[in-house]
Order: structure tokens, then sequence, then C-alpha cells
């Protein structure tokens, strides 16, 4: 396989611009292809060698992977939505008509960011349980399972916070109800809830409180602790290689 | 734990020779190991392809559905105008099904945190560690907890009149029931349910729960949270 | 086994192991995320725009046109206002007039208007989504926008929602809007004006504090059961009781009623012959009576007036001694009423109750009887009233009228769709829902309250529009585009002449200083109009000025003091500020200027299509008669009608001339000389 892949990259890659970017060339030798990995600032996160088990889509359905996709393709779509985006009532909903009728590809970017998001919190849930099923998060993994759920969560609000920007019916009394659950927590409900919403109700400042914490705040968590999620597969072993129970 | 230990876990940090591996044997196993050794493949390019193409045709799937399925926009948010019903994004539908039946401090904020709590907290249960079928052993004795468990939920479930809940209870109480039964020349479905540990039962249990909850809070309900047909529910 | 083999190796070559399929992927991807302007670039509104210019091309003005095309998407924006209008990006012939036989939209040009297209933008008046640029969104009702292009018929309705006034471009809104005040609608719905003013009924109901006095138990039945049976012009709604209720409703009222402060004199004697009848019913034309009440005449048509109740059925309604004190001071039973104070003597009485007497329907009581009512049933009655809101309209002794009785209607022309619920059949727009409400507004639910209205098409129509005005967005308007309407003067003449005047209930027909009906002119300047001769004897024996019309000023047999004061007042006070009334003096008209004026008036203005001057000769039936216009005029005001008649009396029919001093000289000197003395008996029509 590596013979084929030899064959079909670019061969202006033993240039000098080429080694200028990618220090230790490129999968001559198993010492090359470690490096690649090991030397790059992202990908140095996970392991050079992976169990050639663990590749196998049975094993995690790669539903870890897809949720990281689906993060980036929101990171991507979703800084040129900021463009054309005012957190302000009513601006805020005028620019989603803008974004349909006016600007170019506004329509595909907000659908794809939409639909992206609604996959994320989908294959972070199936990742979730995926996981448990295999017992991945048995011993040396019982902190990345925390992280996890943590991210799960980072995920929800995520999607909860994005879900009250276009400033519509279904965004408000989507973020109205889920409000009103928090304060239904005894004694600090209210306060919670005045905290998150900067008012007594779903206003102009919830608006602009989402929007900060859906744009900045929340997706640096995100990265964060995505980071450490990919770092601890390794610390912790690499992928788990699938039960017991199972015969190759 | 207080039972005397038979066996030393280590760490073998050393990943040119080994990844890690725990071995636990007990007295009551004899080692043996169904695996002897793992074929390693370079991340580059192997798994980092692979997981390129994943994310590659899931890109392409988004983009189609993109072209063709426009996001949904309402009107302006109007504060004076109730939407009935109003209806949470779908991840909290669950929730906001459960609210129909139980006080919000129950729905809104107990269940939530419990089953919070209970996610951080799996994998430092020893029942969650354990692989041994829940059938294997103290047979009788865990069918008695069992059926007075599922009994004692299922009254309260019918006082709250929570059918949404009984039934998939009483489902995964059937297949739990199904798996304890003896049977010499049992099929293999059988054979599977009956290896499965506790911690498999009430992770399906929730698993199925909260879709469950998630469907009905999604498509089967109407104006004031009345049960409707998804297809007679847009007027 | 070939083919499948190549198609295999061909798949091999692009899918083979992970980085092939990477390769293969990232194009497919990269091709997809192409197509993404490629569908920006198909928008329809750049098909639109395309065909705009494939049909100008073969037109005679087509450089003209092509070059004041604008391509792209064009956007009309009025901060201020909240509007962005993308609308003439498809519509590209908005402002081309040259394009009026084009009939294909969105290619049709815009119909001339008063206000500018780009300073009031589309969706002010047609409603539908401005920001939008699918046909789809702009037009119809989605999801995310209700509020659908408003139907051509009702687009009056957004001229209402800056304009409170009575435009003379918008006759269905302003006939809406009169219903609505005319039917009582805003005695139950609070419906305000955007300077928050509430509308106000026009319709006067019936006090019903003394009903005992005035009719009986079985007439009221009769009445509630179908006010339409008793008069088919009659305002009060059917509440569509059931006969239970009516008996208790009725039970109650009677009850309820207190005598009135009746007179101590003797009901005057009614004569029952044929002669009688005959002289009564000549004494009821004489009166003008039907000025403003209408009977049904034998051949079912209606005719007279409807200021006041028709008199078809009176005699089964009206007890006798109620008319007798009716007929000599309205006032005494109602202090309010409407009805002028005549000066009737006893035998005059005497005749029209003979002829009023006799105005009786049998079939319309029925053979109602009842029985006196139980306490229960008063008790009932009470209820009903209260249940069914009688008091928001008429005067109850001990209920209080209901605040807020009915939804309040000022954001009618907005409400939501979310928020209606739809009776079966009615289509799912706001138009087509308030029109069904009013139709029949049982039709939605039997519960509610609101009662059957017999109304026109064309009524319902109006309403329509009128409440279609009351939206959000006229609330929202600056205040600087707002135009108020004219608020009603409570204007009182003062002294002897004031009294004698809401004695004879002036206002009733004439307005005078803004106050008062649009029956008959506006005496604001009569002063500076007429001569004091023939206003007094006028006042005492209206003769017919205008031939056409039944509605007359009627006769109230004035006293000769009484006519005096009333024309001291009306010449010394009602004087234009204008000119002055003996700028023109009369008697240095020569006669070759009256028949240079008598050319003109059957030459060059053709007059004579709606005046008589010679009433063998000319047919004009839409103007007042001239013949005595010497005896009737003054020189001056005729001299300035001429000139600009609009300015003296706002909305009259005459057109504004503009002729010439010469012209308006010679045309007054013609008028005047017209001094024919007054026919003593006007001739019936």
């Amino acid at each position: 396989m590596a013979d084929t892949l030899e064959t079909q990259l670019p061969r202006g890659r033993g240039g000098r611009v080429w080694q200028s970017i990618f220090r230790s060339g490129l999968g001559d030798t198993n010492l090359r292809r470690a490096l690649a990995i090991q030397q790059n600032l992202f990908l140095h996160l996970a392991s050079v060698k992976v169990r050639k088990r663990s590749l196998s889509f049975r094993v995690t359905w790669f539903l870890g992977t897809l949720s990281l996709g689906t993060f980036a393709i929101l990171v991507v779509t979703g800084v040129p939505l900021m463009l054309y985006y005012h957190p302000s009532v009513p601006q805020a909903y005028s620019d989603m008509n803008d974004l349909r009728f006016v600007v170019s590809a506004g329509l595909f970017l907000r659908n794809l960011h939409r639909w992206s998001a609604h996959s994320m919190v989908l294959l972070v849930f199936a990742h979730m349980f995926k996981v448990f099923y295999r017992g991945a998060y048995r011993p040396p993994r019982e902190f990345n399972w925390v992280i996890g759920v943590v991210l799960l969560l980072l995920t929800l609000f995520l999607s909860y916070t994005g879900y009250l920007l276009p400033w519509d019916q279904l965004a408000f009394w989507a973020i109205t109800v889920g409000s009103n659950l928090i304060s239904a927590m005894p004694i600090v409900g209210a306060r919670i809830r005045f905290l998150i919403l900067g008012g007594n109700g779903v206003n102009a400042n919830a608006l602009l409180r989402f929007y900060v914490l859906h744009c900045v705040i929340l997706p640096l968590a995100a990265v964060a602790f995505v980071a450490i999620h990919f770092w601890r597969i390794r610390k912790d072993g690499g992928l788990y290689h699938g039960g017991s129970e199972r015969h190759e | 734990m207080s039972e005397r230990k038979d066996f030393v876990a280590s760490f073998d940090s050393d990943s040119r020779k080994t990844a890690v591996r725990v071995a636990f044997v007990t007295r009551r196993k004899s080692p043996h190991v169904k695996v002897h050794d793992d074929d390693y493949v370079m991340t580059f390019p192997e798994a980092l392809f692979r997981g390129a193409v994943a994310v590659e045709i899931l890109a392409l799937l988004l983009v189609l559905l993109s072209l063709f399925w426009n996001a949904p926009l309402e009107k302006l948010a109007d504060p004076l105008e109730t939407p009935n019903p109003a209806k949470a994004p779908w991840y909290f539908l669950g929730l906001q099904e459960l609210l129909h039946y139980f006080p919000p401090v129950v729905a809104g904020v107990l269940i939530p945190t419990l089953v919070l709590i209970a996610l951080i907290v799996i994998p430092y249960f020893k029942i969650n560690v354990q692989a041994e079928g829940l059938w294997t052993r103290n047979r009788s004795a865990r069918l008695r907890i069992l059926a007075l468990t599922v009994a004692l939920f299922a009254v309260f479930l019918i006082a709250f009149n929570v059918y949404a809940v009984l039934i998939p209870t009483l489902l995964m109480a059937g297949f739990m029931f199904f798996a304890a039964t003896n049977r010499a020349a049992s099929g293999r479905f059988h054979r599977w349910l009956a290896s499965k540990p506790l911690s498999f039962w009430i992770m399906s249990w929730f698993l199925i729960q909260a879709a469950v909850l998630t469907l009905i809070g999604t498509f089967f309900r109407g104006p004031g949270w009345s049960l409707v047909m998804p297809w007679s529910g847009d007027i | 086994m070939k083919i499948s083999g190549k198609m295999a190796s061909f798949f091999n070559f692009l899918l083979g192991d992970s980085a092939r399929a990477f390769g293969a992927l990232s194009v497919a991807l990269v091709a997809l995320l192409a197509v993404v302007p490629a569908a920006d670039f198909l928008r329809d509104w750049r098909g639109y725009q395309k065909r705009y210019l494939r049909l100008v091309r073969g037109r005679s003005d087509a450089t003209s046109l092509t070059r004041r095309f604008q391509p792209g998407l064009q956007q009309i924006w009025m901060p201020e206002l909240g509007v962005v209008d993308r609308c003439p990006t498809c519509h590209s012939a908005l402002r081309e007039a040259s394009l009026g036989d084009v009939k294909d939209q969105p290619f049709r040009p815009h119909p001339p208007i008063p206000h500018s297209v780009t300073g009031f933008g589309c969706v002010m008046c047609h409603r539908g989504q401005g920001a939008a640029t699918t046909v789809e969104e702009a037009h119809r009702s989605t999801k995310s926008w209700e509020d659908p292009i408003l139907p051509a018929r009702y687009l009056e309705s957004s001229c209402g929602q800056c304009h409170m006034e009575r435009l003379t471009g918008t006759p269905l809104l302003n006939q809406g809007r009169q219903t609505l005040a005319r039917y009582g609608c805003v005695r139950c719905h609070v419906i305000k004006s955007p300077d928050g003013v509430a509308m106000t009924g026009t319709d006067d109901p019936p006090s019903l504090a003394h009903i005992g006095a005035k009719t009986t138990r079985e007439w009221i039945a009769a009445w509630l059961k179908n006010p339409q049976a008793y008069a088919s012009s009659a305002t009060m709604p059917n509440f569509q009781l059931p006969d239970d209720d009516i008996r208790d409703l009725s039970a109650f009222l009677i009850a309820q009623s207190t005598p009135y402060l009746a007179s101590r004199e003797a009901a005057p004697k009614v004569p029952t012959d044929d002669r009688a009848l005959k002289n009564g019913a000549s004494l009821f034309g004489e009166s003008f009576c039907s000025s403003c009440h209408a009977i049904q005449n034998a051949a079912g048509m209606l005719v007279g007036g409807n200021l006041g109740p028709e008199l078809t059925r009176i005699g089964s309604k009206a007890k006798p001694e109620w008319l007798a004190d009716w007929l000599r001071d309205p006032r005494v039973y109602d202090p309010d009423t409407q009805m002028p104070h005549y000066r009737l003597d006893a035998q005059q009485r005497g005749l029209l109750m003979a002829f009023l007497g006799n105005k009786t329907d049998p079939d319309f009581l029925g053979n109602r009887h009842f029985d006196p009512p139980t306490s229960v049933q008063i008790d009932h009655g009470r209820a009903l009233v209260n249940e069914r809101g009688c008091a928001a309209c008429h005067e109850i002794n001990g209920v209080k009228k209901a605040d807020n009785f009915a939804p309040e209607l000022t954001l009618v022309g907005s409400r939501p769709l979310a928020k209606i619920l739809f009776a079966p059949g009615v289509a799912h727009t706001l138009p087509d829902y308030i029109a069904a409400k009013i139709r029949q507004p049982r039709s939605f639910s039997t519960s509610l309250k609101m009662p059957q209205y017999t109304l026109a098409p064309e009524q319902v129509e109006a309403l329509v529009t009128a409440l279609l005005a009351q939206t959000e967005r006229a609330q929202k308007m600056p205040t600087a585009l707002r135009i108020p309407p004219r608020r009603a003067s409570d204007y009182h003449a003062a002294g002897q002449a004031g009294r004698l005047m809401e004695d004879l209930r002036c206002f009733s027909c004439h307005t005078i200083n803004g106050r008062g009906g649009d029956m008959a002119p506006d005496l604001t300047w009569e002063g500076t109009a007429v001569t004091r001769p023939w206003l007094v004897n006028f006042l005492k024996n209206p003769n017919t000025l205008r031939p056409a019309l039944i509605r007359r000023m009627p006769k109230f047999n004035l006293t000769d003091a009484e006519a005096d004061t009333l024309a001291d007042y009306i010449m010394t006070v009602y004087q234009t500020p204008a000119f002055d009334r003996d700028s023109i003096d009369s008697s240095r008209f020569t006669r070759a200027d009256a028949e240079h004026g008598k050319e003109l008036f059957y030459g060059k203005y053709a007059c004579q299509s709606c005046h008589i001057v010679d009433p063998d000769k000319d047919k004009g039936y839409i103007g007042p008669t001239l013949t005595q216009t010497g005896a009737r005029l003054n020189a001056a005001w005729v001299f300035h009608w001429l000139k600009n008649a609009e300015s003296l009396r706002p909305g009259t029919l005459e057109p504004v001339w503009k002729s010439s001093d010469e012209d308006a000289r010679a045309l007054s000197a013609f008028l005047v000389a017209q001094k024919i003395a007054p026919q003593t008996e006007p001739a019936k029509k």
C-alpha cells in the first residue's frame, strides 16, 4: 500500500520549498512517516502507530473522527456567517433574510452550518454510546471518558447558544423553554437564569451573551478539550482495540 | 475489593516494545490470551487518510443536504406570541417530554443532574468495569432484585401515568428475564444477551428511554403538548 | 465480464486505497462545492432580468429602456420605516410608463399614484415580504413571513395606515370606516387610530330607559326575534336568540323601564276616517318627514331617508299616547334625539297619528302573548342583557356599559394567522377570515356572542378594507407621515338663535363650522350667499331647491319671530371672510351683460346640464333650480362661486370653473336677473 502511495504523491515533494514546510519529508521510510506525525503541531497529538485492528470501521464507526469533522465544518462555515451577522434585535433577523436572499452562497452557508450542527450533536451522542458499548471507557481511559462528557456538554451548549442567534420564533421560544427549565432549580435557579440570559427573559442581552458564548468562549473551550481528548488517547495507550470478546 | 489480591497490575510505558496492557488474572480464571499480538500500522498515512476519507464522505452528504434542504427560519421573534407548542431544540425534547409528566424540579433539574453525574462516574464504578454476564452468578437473588425493582418502578410510573417510560422499561426487563432463562440449546441471540453485564443493561435502558422520549417529543407532540400524528401536525 | 473487469479496475484506480480515495473524494467535494456559486447564479431573479431584457429588445424604445435597466439586486431601503424592498429586482419596469401594454407580471409598470414609489417602497401598500427575492417568499404566506401580498381589492386599506381623514381616492375605505361607526361595531370593539383615539359610533342607538312607555313587550319580543322583519333597514343585528331568552329579555326590559315625564296635555283626537288618513299622508309629505324616515311603498321599495328609523310598521310598535307626546316635542322622551322639534298643532298631530297609527303589520307581531313575568325570568333576562352586551349600545336602567366587551380590533390587520382558528371552508388568509367573521360570526363557533348583521357584499368588502388598515405598521408609523382625521367640532351657535337651532336640530342635516350632518348643504357661509327676504321666506315655507332630491328641508311651522331670529343670526354671523357680500352691486349689471351671460350659460359652460333656468326648456335636475337666483343669492356670492365654488363649500358638486372675471360677471348678471317668484306649492317628486 505504501508503494502505491509513493507513486501517487506529487513529485515535487523532494524540492526545497516542500522540505522547508514539511521537514521530515513524506513517507519513504517508517521513520519519516513517524516524523510526519510527530513533528506536526496538530498531528503530534496522535500516536505515530496505531493498531491495525482499531482502524476497522466496525470498531469505532469513525464517530470520533466524524465529530471532529463536523466541528471543522462548523468553524469553516461559522466564520463567514459571522461576517454577515449583527447580534442585535431585530437586525439579527434581517441578517438571516439577507443571508437567504442577497448574500452569495449565504443560504448554503447557513444550511450547511445548521445541518452540520445537528449532525455534530447526533454524532457526539453516538460516539459516547459506541465508546460505552465497546467498553473503551474502562481503565486506564477513565479520565478521557470524563473529558468526553465535558465535550458532550460543550457540544450541547454550542448548539443551544447557536439556536438563538437567528432570532426567529423557533429560536426565541426554544431558548425560552430551555431556560425556563433552569429556573426550576431550587433557590439559585432564577439567579442562574438571570446570569445566562442577562435579564429575566430572552431579550437583546441574551442574544449578545449567546453570541459571545457561541462564537468565542465555547469554541475555544471545545478546541482545548478536543486537544486534550486526542492527546489522552495516545497517553492512555491508543485507541481501544475492541473488546476481548471479539476474535479477529 | 477487600479480598486479597493475587495479581499485580502494572504499566509498561515503553511503547517501543509494547502498548499498554493490563491483565486481570483472578483465582477463578485461568490466564488465557485470546489475542496474541497486535499488528501496528503507521498513523501516517493509514489512519490519517482513512479519517480524512470518512470526514469527506460526511462533508459530501452534508453539502448535498444543504443544497437541497433549507434550514428552517420562522417569523421574527415575538415575545407576545407563544407558538403552540413551544419546543426546545430536539436534543432537549426528551427532557421536555418528562416535564409533561413530572414537576419541573424533577424533570428539569433532578433527572439531568443525575444523568450527568452518572455519565461522569461510569468508569469509576466496579459495576461498569466488570465484563461478566449479569446472570452468571447469584442468578436467583439477582432475579428477585430485578423483579422487585421493576415492579416498584412500574407502580411508580403507572401512578404518574408515564407510559412513555413504562413501556420501554418493561420491554427492557423482558429482555433481561429472557437472558436469565437457563436453556440448554440456546440460540446465538440468547447467548449474546446472557453474556451482557449489568452496565450494558442499564445503559441500553437509558439509550432506549432517551430515544423514545426524544422521538415522542419531536414528532408526536402538538398543540398543548397533546399527542398527534407527525403528518397531521402541520396545519 | 470484460466490462465489469474494467469497471473494477477503474474503481480500484479511484478508490483502491485510502490515499486514492482521499484524492478522488477531494475532487468530488470541490466539484460539489463549485455547484454552490452556480446555484447562486441560477436564482429566480436573474431569470426574470434576462426575460425583461428579451421583452424589451423588440420594442421601439428598446435603447432607452435597456439603458435605464439596472442589472443585479435592486432594493429600496427606508431605515426609518424598517423597510427593505427588493421587489424592483424582478419588477424591472415599475417606472417604465411606455410598457403600459405589458400585462405579464413581473414586468407591468406601476400605475400612476400620488406617492413616489421610491419614497414609500412597495410593501407599505402591497404587503408581502420586501426582503425576499423569490416568488414564493415575497408574495405568499410562508413560515418565515405570514403576511402575503394584499389582494388588489383591499389595497385601499393600506392608504388608511397613514391617512385617518377621508380621501377622495379611497371610497371603499371611507365607507368601511363609516360602516364601523354607523353599525355600532365600535361600541363593542375598541378600534383605535394610531393617534390613540378610539373610533366612536354614529348609529345613535335608542335609550331603553323608558321603553315600556313607548312600546309593548310583544313588540320587543318580535323585534328581538328578527329586527329586519320589522324594518329591512334596521341597524340592530339579529342576535339569533331562542324564544325563551327573548321572553325573559323582554320581561327584564319592561321591568326596568321607568315612566318618562309625559305631558299633561290630553292626547289629540285621532280621526279615523279615510279622509283623515289621506290628509295625514299629505301632511307627512309636506313636512318632509321622508327626508329622514323611510316607508315601504306598495311596490315594496323603501322611499325616504335613513337618518331616522323606518316607519313602515310604526303602528305596530308605538303606543298612541307616546306618539302624541313625541310629535309634540321629541325631546321630552329622548333629550338627545336628532329629530327636530316640529311646531305641529293638535289637529296636525292628530292627522299624523292617524296616518302613522295605520301603518301596522299584524303578521310581524304574530299572536304573541306573554303572561306576567316571574322574577326568575326577569333575573335570567338581566343575566342575558349582561351576557349579550346590550348595554354596549343601549342605555338600560340598572345595567352598566361593559368596557372591552368584545376583542379590541386596533391591530386586527396584523393578526398572526397562527392565532386564528379558521372555520371550515374559509381560505387561510386574513382578509378571508375577517370577511367570513363579519358575514357569519357564528359559523366559527355557536358560542360566539357576535350577532348576525345583514350587510350587502360591498359593505363587507368595505369593512374588511377598513379593518385591514388597523396594522401594527400603522401604529409604528413615524408621526410625520400620519395625516390626522378631521375631528368633529362641538360648535354651538350662540344666544336665542343658538337655542332655536338646537331645538330644530339643524345640525342633524346641516354642517356649520365643522359640526353637523352631511345630508344638507354646509351653512358656514350662508349669510354671504343668500338674501335675507328669501331666507325668511324659505325658513317659514321651504320650497324645492333641488327637484332631484327626495330629502328636502322639512317644514317646521316656524313663527315669524322665530324665522326673523334665525335669519338675523345667519345673515350676521355666517359671513365668509374671503370677500365682502356687498362688493358687487347688482344694480350696475347691464342688459348686455345679462345677454352675454345667457350665451355663456347655454354655450361655453353648458350650465343647463345640471341647472334649470327656464322650467319649460331646461332639464337639469342635478344642481339646484336657478329660476329664483336673483331673489335668493347675492351677486358677489354668485360671482365668486363661479370662479371657485370648492373654496366656498368644500365637496360641492359644482366644478371649479376658474372662469375669467368677465365671464363670471356676465353669468352673475344673467343669473341675478332670474327672479321668478317662488311657487307656493312646491312640485312633489
